[in-house]
């Protein structure tokens, strides 16, 4: 595996490691009650965000399972910190990754969380050589459903109240997608037609 | 919560009962076949693998704390042939969640007897074990495992691909699973349907 290069640039974005600079920027959303109301690590109040950024800041790569790189989404124009999204590598035989991600809601519904997903899928297959990324959903989160839907994700699983979360029944939704089904960026992804099956 | 069944549990034809030494021949007169073990995590089993499970499951009776097990022999109870085993594991006593499984001896198949002793081990788990939601698991070209599920009026939760390697190859994964208050609502009904089959 060749090595890991940062920042990624997207369109909008630039994905690069948590700095602590960044505590301003995420002390803005991090803490919400609205962000952390679908979480599996909770951030209780501001006082808690130094200490998550502290974790997110050691999240620079995936060098054996267990692994989470987690990456700040920053607008390109004015550098302001948007969200992160992190990729987090379960299982090695079988080539298995979790995403998760988080929006401030200031910057949401202008489709960054899917941009720089995008570009974390991608760099998930082509250069970690993940088999499968899947993604887990509390079943009222219609933003984050939608945009796993949006982004070629086939529900796998449904759960009903298999689990105790925050201390009501969860209700789980687990979306996946493999190597084979990612669709690249749009710059490499298109053939000509005739070579096209379906 | 803790489990201590009182054995036998007898139903119309069958007696469920923890294993004895005795077992060791009944249970490798199924456990050898390799069309038993497809679609298990284990191999097909030697006479001395089978004395040593036999001898785990002496010991397997009661459900206290998490991962604990209960795997039951499955007597006809007018011969007293071993027809199979059912297992039925405590996965989380907090949420109170447990997980269903059964090996049957194929020699006996299509008379129902796997029907009846998934049912005794439901009614078991949801009545004495209390317990909020049972799952199943099986491998998606299992149908006489996953056929029985939605006999046992269990809901189709999970259909992984690609989430894991099983026997060298790439699983494909269904998890079954029903609440209890969905198995109490439909006792009332169950027992004409039962026998008929599809």
């Amino acid at each position: 595996m060749t090595s890991l290069i940062l920042p990624i640039q997207t369109d909008r974005l630039t994905l690069r490691t948590f700095e602590r600079s960044d505590i301003e920027g995420l002390m803005a959303y991090h803490a919400l009650p609205s962000v952390q109301r679908y979480v599996f690590s909770r951030t209780r109040d501001r006082s808690e965000v130094p200490d998550a950024l502290n974790v997110m800041r050691g999240h620079v790569s995936l060098q054996r399972p267990g692994d989470t790189l987690t990456l700040a989404a920053v607008r390109r124009g004015d550098q302001a910190l948007i969200g992160h999204v992190a990729l987090h590598w379960s299982d090695a035989t079988a080539g298995q990754g979790e995403v998760r991600f988080v929006v401030n809601p200031v910057h949401a519904g202008q489709g960054y969380a899917g941009e720089a997903l995008g570009a974390l899928f991608d760099l998930a297959f082509d250069h970690f050589r993940i088999h499968r990324v899947f993604a887990r959903s509390d079943g009222r989160n219609h933003h984050s459903i939608k945009l796993m839907q949006q982004l070629g994700m086939r529900l796998e699983a449904h759960y009903r109240e298999h689990a105790l979360f925050q201390g009501e029944w969860d209700e789980e939704l687990h979306f996946a997608i493999l190597d084979r089904e990612w669709q690249r960026s749009t710059k490499v992804k298109d053939l000509p037609v005739r070579n096209r099956v379906a | 919560m803790p489990l201590y069944p009182d054995y036998p549990i007898a139903t119309d034809r069958l007696t469920l009962r923890p294993f004895t030494r005795g077992d060791v021949d009944a249970v490798y007169a199924y456990r050898r076949r390799e069309d038993v073990a497809r679609y298990l995590f284990d191999v097909a089993l030697s006479r001395e693998e089978c004395a040593l499970a036999v001898q785990q499951r002496i010991g397997q009776v009661a459900l206290e704390g998490d991962g604990d097990k209960i795997i039951l022999a499955v007597d006809l109870t007018k011969t007293g042939s071993v027809v199979g085993e059912v297992s039925l594991i405590l996965r989380s006593a907090d949420a109170r969640q447990a997980e269903v499984g059964w090996i049957f001896d194929p020699e006996y198949q299509g008379q129902g007897y796997a029907t009846e002793a998934a049912t005794a081990i439901l009614d078991l788990a949801f009545g004495a074990g209390d317990i909020h939601r049972v799952a199943a698991r099986c491998d998606t070209r299992n149908d006489a495992s996953w056929r029985l599920m939605e006999r046992l009026g269990m809901r189709r939760e999970a259909h992984f691909r690609e989430h894991a390697l099983f026997k060298g190859a790439w699983d494909e994964e269904y998890i079954y699973a029903m609440l209890r208050r969905e198995w109490l609502g439909r006792e009332s009904s169950f027992s004409a349907p039962l026998r008929a089959g599809p």
